[in-house]
């Protein structure tokens, strides 16, 4: 079972294109890919990833989730992904996801007296939770955190 | 405790509210009733500081102070509160994490203590089980897949735990079962104290049974055009909007 999770944040002018290669090569092997990414200000992120399957890899299977959330009306997210199946009982899943912080979240937060920019983080790292709560505590918090830095500036 | 001074408000260029005039003392509840596209959702968003809904003419004082200037979280800090028509949905946060750190993000703007952890948990497992909130309905996240009945009761256990001056109930009796109802309406009376006011806002008499007003009043095109105590609820209930809105015309 190979396993890839990753959150990649964009921000001001960034532009990002970032993601894996999950490679099989004997039977029966599984894999997940999570991979979400967050795009701020006027950035453009981008989603790569390669599922690979090689002739001997009978009943591969492989599941690949890639969520991006919209932070502002700038910015853009792309997937791109690459799928290479070389044996037939291969069973390779992709999902993709795109969606925006709406003004009636945002609002919503406020209107609980949460500031514009810790709502925001609160939202993303909501978005990012499948990946998050796969860290230790410790490492967790600390990412929470990075994630609400990354993103100063990002509203208002 | 709330002065409406002959505000005009507009949306997108358009003019939705022409010249509303009320003032709300300590310890009222105000009950403002009025056709669907009178203005009552306009009201409650403006009064919590939306952003597009701007002020053309004439003021809002909340203790004395203008709020024009002021954002939506900065009013919530002073006391103010909106409970929505249509509570959002936020995935991933669960409910006890948006409750936290709502009620946290107040007490920091106040100057106050952050509440710790365990004492946050006993505060709201008290007011939640008056409610009939589960622990398992705090664990979700907020107001994901919750039924409407949920979304309302959840409301106003924030209400609850925020403890605000000033409340705003927009049309919170919408989509509730006559049970829901009543559990929600027993919420809200148990707010009801000399320092706090309250305006309900709703289409339907049947909310004014259970949270009886002081005063009612009709909207109608952006305006009151008709104010009166808790029989005026009865009157419109028996007789319609139409009616009284072309008699007070």
């Amino acid at each position: 079972m190979g396993e890839f999770y990753s959150i990649a944040i964009t921000n001001n002018f960034q532009q990002a294109d970032t993601g894996t290669k999950m490679i099989h090569l004997g039977r029966n092997t599984r894999s997940r890919i999570i991979a979400k990414g967050i795009s701020a200000g006027q950035s453009q992120s981008t989603y790569r990833g390669l599922v690979s399957v090689h002739p001997k890899a009978d009943g591969a299977r492989n599941f690949t989730q890639c969520d991006s959330l919209l932070v502002g009306k700038k910015c853009g997210a792309h997937t791109v992904p690459y799928i290479e199946s070389r044996n037939p009982t291969a069973r390779v899943e992709h999902e993709a996801t795109t969606s925006r912080i709406s003004d009636d979240q945002l609002f919503y937060c406020l209107a609980r007296g949460i500031p514009a920019e810790e709502a925001v983080t609160l939202i993303v790292n909501g978005f990012c939770r499948d990946v998050l709560q796969q860290l230790p505590m410790e490492f967790a918090v600390e990412a929470q955190k990075l994630v609400g830095i990354s993103l100063e500036g990002s509203v208002g | 405790m709330l002065t409406i001074d002959d505000i005009h408000v507009a949306v997108n260029g358009k003019e939705i509210i022409k010249g509303l005039t009320l003032a709300i003392r300590p310890g009222e509840t105000h009950a403002v009733m009025g056709p669907n596209g009178s203005g009552k959702s306009t009201l409650s968003y403006f009064l919590a500081g939306r952003e597009g809904y701007e002020l053309t003419a004439g003021r809002v004082l909340f203790r004395g102070e203008d709020v024009a200037g002021l954002s939506p979280d900065q009013r919530v800090a002073r006391g103010m509160f909106l409970a929505m028509q249509y509570p959002v949905e936020i995935p991933g946060v669960a409910t006890m994490t948006f409750l936290r750190t709502a009620l946290n993000a107040q007490r920091r703007a106040r100057g106050e203590k952050e509440l710790d952890a365990s004492s946050f948990l006993k505060l709201v497992r008290k007011h939640a089980a008056e409610l009939n909130i589960s622990d398992d309905m705090l664990k979700r996240p907020l107001n994901a897949g919750f039924s409407g009945g949920e979304k309302k009761r959840l409301e106003i256990l924030q209400m609850t735990l925020f403890a605000p001056l000033f409340a705003v109930l927009d049309e919170t009796d919408s989509g509730l079962d006559i049970d829901a109802l009543k559990l929600v309406a027993d919420g809200v009376n148990r707010m009801k104290s000399p320092e706090r006011s309250l305006l309900v806002i709703t289409h339907y008499q049947r909310l004014l049974s259970h949270i009886v007003p002081d005063h009612v009043h009709v909207l109608a095109g952006g305006r009151i055009v008709k104010s009166g105590g808790k029989e005026l609820a009865l009157e419109l209930e028996a007789r319609g909007y139409d009616h009284i809105i072309k008699a007070a015309a």
